[in-house]
């Protein structure tokens, strides 16, 4: 045993990292650590396989000598080729789970290699008429930078000028965005023409706004005091039969000092405790309650913008939901 | 989307604080002066929630300054910051912007409609592209700060402006319902 640490310890300074490495872990990690701590540093082949080869035979050796059933594996490794060597490092972060230090950065590099690749690859899909310049652009933008030129390749039967390849890459951006919004606003999905997009988004941003003005009326016409809502509204919360710890997550540190009083701050501290009940609870309101769960609220916005103004009926018949909803909703 | 449920507490947060201030600053009376008060916390508290990462927020908070003095303190303590006197000069220059914009506009369709003679024919695209100027301008007014926007950036801040709008009427309606059942 002391042989093979001796040999290793008598290397150059240059695999340093990896000598540190091996001097805590026991022969037949050590092997695979070897390999794993070359491959993070350099994502093409590096030239210095040839000098780690003998090391890693030697290494190899020794964990023959430490346990036979890691044999396979150091029988694998003594192949010199790179291409191997990589597929042998995606295999060994499966086997081995006892270094997640060394074997992660590998794995991440790997990873985010690979799926660097398939964003790229996907987006020459889906763009295959453009270049791949343009889609490495464009997955280059997703992640922030900002590109001088964008490379475009004309499509077959249309003009090739710069200034309509521009104005062509610009239009396909508008054209994706407008997607996007196809997609927010309910009911755009159907309809084809940016005219007629355009018009359901004003009619959606003006249902929003007059939204906005009706309820602050509503809560206006609630209360003589506009803050007094809250107190009151927390105060009957827990005086009703729903489960205080909903209110455990207003903290009272964001209410300013001077409108908490004494009775209120018991309110909030007694259910503090409860923070571990959230999760089941939540599941059985979710399912009873006619609304719109807090995580598809925004995307799937299915009710008709003015159902806010007729359905007071139904909104009476689900009031007490509402109120339990109100701070379900905030988690 | 825990994101969603976030930025609804986030508002939510936002807005009773900016309901408190506005309650010690100004005294409300009657209804409309109250339903002006919430209105005015909801807006600001749900532009902070971007933290002036996009055109629309700041626009928005340049209107509620620019609209009474007194709302600077409000908007100071939401945001927690000190930027109060650049939002007051920016919006002075986008109001002035937006004025020469609207007489530089005013010019060119006077020329225009003095140069053109009555087109032989009338085609399809100058129609739809006429139609699309026509609603993105509208478009333009509804969201605030459009103004000074092109028509991709006005998309995307379209974007971010819905969602903003969805999450403030979602809180709004639901503390509305809530308060409701407690005060009938």
């Amino acid at each position: 045993m002391g042989f093979g640490f001796d040999e290793i310890h008598g290397r150059p300074e240059t695999d340093s990292s990896s000598f540190t490495a091996l001097l805590e872990l026991p022969p037949p990690q050590a092997v695979e650590l070897l390999i794993k701590e070359d491959f993070p540093a350099k994502p093409m082949p590096p030239p210095i396989f040839p000098s780690n080869i003998a090391l890693i035979d030697r290494a190899s050796k020794f964990s023959i000598y430490a346990s036979p059933d890691n044999s396979p594996d150091s029988t694998a490794i003594l192949p010199a080729s790179s291409s191997m060597k990589l597929d042998l490092v995606k295999q060994e972060p499966l086997e081995s789970d006892s270094h997640p230090n060394s074997s992660s950065p590998a794995v991440s590099n790997q990873s985010s290699k690979s799926g660097k690749r398939k964003e790229r690859e996907k987006k020459a899909k889906e763009s295959n008429k453009k270049s791949q310049k343009v889609a490495a652009n464009e997955a280059s933008e997703l992640s922030g930078e900002k590109l001088p030129y964008v490379h475009v390749r004309a499509r077959r039967g249309q003009a090739t000028d710069s200034h309509s390849l521009a104005e062509r890459a610009r239009r396909e951006k508008i054209n994706a965005r407008m997607k996007l919004l196809q997609e927010l606003v309910p009911g755009c999905n159907k309809i084809s023409g940016t005219a007629m997009v355009l018009d359901e988004i004003i009619n959606h941003v003006q249902a929003l706004q007059r939204q906005v003005e009706f309820l602050s009326m509503r809560l206006a016409a609630v209360n003589p005091r506009i803050d007094f809502n809250l107190d009151a509204v927390f105060a009957a919360e827990s005086g009703s039969s729903i489960d205080n710890s909903y209110l455990g997550m207003f903290d009272p540190s964001i209410w300013p000092e001077g409108q908490i009083n004494g009775s209120r701050q018991n309110l909030y501290q007694q259910p503090l405790h409860f923070d571990g009940l959230h999760q089941p609870s939540w599941g059985r309101e979710d399912d009873t309650s006619n609304f719109i769960s807090p995580e598809d609220s925004l995307l799937s916005y299915d009710s008709p913008p003015n159902s806010a103004e007729n359905g007071a009926v139904k909104r009476r018949a689900r009031v007490s939901q509402v109120a339990r909803f109100v701070y379900t909703g905030y988690n | 989307m825990c994101n969603s449920t976030m930025l609804k507490q986030e508002f939510l947060k936002k807005w009773i604080k900016g309901l408190h201030i506005y309650n010690n600053l100004n005294k409300c009376v009657t209804i409309s002066d109250r339903k002006k008060a919430i209105k005015l916390s909801a807006d600001v508290a749900i532009a902070s929630t971007r933290k002036a990462a996009t055109h629309w927020s700041k626009a928005l908070m340049d209107d509620v300054v620019s609209r009474d003095g007194n709302n600077i303190i409000l908007v100071q303590q939401i945001l927690g910051g000190g930027q109060n006197a650049e939002k007051n000069n920016s919006g002075l220059i986008t109001c002035s912007n937006r004025i020469l914009r609207r007489s530089h506009n005013n010019i060119m369709a006077c020329r225009k409609a003095r140069r053109r003679v009555v087109p032989r024919c009338v085609k399809s695209s100058s129609i739809a592209r006429k139609l699309v100027k026509n609603k993105t301008r509208v478009l333009k007014s509804l969201v605030p700060g459009g103004q000074k926007m092109d028509g991709h950036r006005l998309i995307k801040e379209t974007l971010d402006y819905i969602v903003s709008l969805r999450v403030q009427v979602d809180v709004m309606r639901r503390l509305a319902c809530a308060a409701e059942r407690f005060h009938p």
